[in-house]
């Protein structure tokens, strides 16, 4: 019996309620960066999150390579000079949560992760505030920040200072839905 | 206690399971593998196409130009001042796989239309170590030559047909291989074959993130034309991208542009005991998203 009672004590079981999973197709990045000089964007939705309310922790990852750009051109180089993607091919942010949220509650509820976010190789503390919109069973997440490339060693050439932002307005919005195992 | 301490061990372990569990649930639903990108950073090479085609919904215009061949010394500009020949070219994709192009090159006032398409591609996990484009050109030889006069339109057409195989072998070197067909509807003499093989062999350094050497020979193993004087095509170039743009300077010992006349018709040597038969050149490449 106490054997069991150690158990449960030192190994944290995975209960379906306590994990949520994005739903497939349904974890959206987005960027954006913005200069008078020209405006570029990229979405991805090869995305990855975990909210698990056990721990209060929020994960993120992404494949680099899937942002898509509206020009091919753009895209290539952005994989190719700037984020150099064959090398650092995800980006991820592991986070706590700041605020102990009910996710089986309907309701909003604003949150604060802070956390590290890893992009380009190089890993910096941020802290992000979200919104969490509960319905139904399901978890809704809308959060915004800000990437400076300078944090991440993204380096631009002179010839384009002009037309690519020194900080990158970036967006998330995932629909979680609890996890069950396949 | 040791009982105890045994468990709560397993207890542990059990917990870092778990935490290595949630690193493979964030990755499940991911794409396990990446396609390799930029193997080359243009269509081609100097003359010889590469696996590259332009991206999505990308409208690619380029502008060929050759000068006259070095050998003409410098009162001449070496070659500068006289004896080019251009070709100016468009090419879509819609989807950047399947490649329509057009072009019209002033040496035999030689229009051209090819398609290509990529058939394999290659992935950063080597599941597909090459990538594999097919390339198919057809050309129409406009220049007014007695030699047609007896036949229809159809003898001034010759094609091209390549396989391009090509693997990126690391951030630097990418190398391609390209069993070639070429055919003449019309040749020269009775000696000459309608049908020729060619094996074309191409490279590319990257020096930096925007500037490569580049190289392409092509083997004639079957030759169309059997009179002496023809030799096998062989150029060395620099690639330099700025943004939208890719510019290739270099050295090729062919005049010709389109495909026919620069694997089967080239009539310069690079360099023998009197004269240099190689010319400088350039291909300016715009690309333009529609």
């Amino acid at each position: 019996m106490r054997r069991i009672l150690f158990l449960l004590l030192f190994s944290p079981f995975v209960l379906h309620a306590q994990v949520w999973k994005n739903k497939e197709k349904m974890g959206k990045i987005h960027f954006f960066s913005s200069t008078p000089m020209e405006n570029i964007e990229a979405k991805s939705q090869t995305v990855s999150s975990i909210l698990n309310s056990k721990t209060d922790s929020v994960l993120f990852l992404v494949v680099v390579s899937s942002f898509e750009f509206p020009n091919a051109l753009m895209q290539e180089h952005f994989n190719e000079n700037y984020m150099e993607s064959n090398v650092y091919p995800k980006a991820m942010f592991r986070g706590k949560m700041k605020e102990d949220i009910d996710f089986t509650k309907d309701g909003e509820y604003t949150c604060t992760a802070a956390g590290n976010l890893t992009l380009h190789g190089i890993s910096k503390p941020y802290s992000v505030t979200g919104k969490f919109t509960v319905k139904g069973g399901e978890v809704h997440l809308v959060a915004k920040f800000n990437i400076k490339l300078a944090d991440h060693d993204v380096k631009v050439p002179k010839l384009v200072t002009e037309k690519i932002a020194q900080e990158i307005a970036t967006d998330v919005d995932v629909t979680y839905a609890p996890y069950v195992k396949k | 206690m040791k009982k105890h301490l045994g468990t709560a061990l397993l207890g542990l372990v059990m917990s870092t399971s778990v935490c290595l569990a949630q690193d493979d649930l964030l990755n499940e639903g991911l794409p396990t593998r990446e396609l390799t990108l930029a193997t080359f950073k243009g269509t081609r090479i100097v003359n010889m196409h590469t696996i590259e085609n332009p991206g999505k919904r990308s409208l690619e215009f380029v502008i060929q130009h050759r000068f006259g061949d070095v050998s003409q010394g410098a009162y001449q500009g070496f070659g500068i001042d006289g004896g080019a020949t251009i070709r100016l070219g468009l090419q879509y994709s819609f989807d950047g796989r399947l490649a329509f192009g057009l072009g019209r090159s002033s040496y035999q006032k030689m229009l051209d239309g090819f398609v290509k398409y990529r058939v394999l591609r290659q992935t950063t996990d080597n599941h597909m170590p090459i990538s594999l484009t097919w390339v198919s050109g057809i050309y129409y030889n406009g220049q007014k030559d007695s030699k047609f006069n007896d036949y229809s339109a159809a003898a001034r057409v010759s094609y091209c047909h390549q396989l391009l195989i090509a693997r990126k072998i690391n951030e630097r070197l990418s190398v391609q291989l390209a069993p070639t067909l070429v055919h003449y509807n019309l040749v020269d003499s009775l000696n000459d074959r309608n049908t020729g093989f060619v094996m074309a062999f191409m490279g590319r350094y990257k020096i930096n993130k925007r500037t490569a050497l580049t190289g392409e020979y092509g083997y004639r193993a079957t030759r169309i034309f059997a009179s002496a004087g023809y030799y096998d095509s062989f150029a060395l170039g620099l690639d330099i991208e700025t943004g939208g743009h890719v510019f290739q300077m270099h050295f090729t010992n062919s005049a010709g542009i389109a495909e026919p006349q620069f694997f089967a018709q080239t009539n310069t040597t690079w360099k023998n005991a009197r004269t240099w038969g190689v010319r400088l050149g350039f291909n300016v490449s715009r690309l333009f998203h529609i």
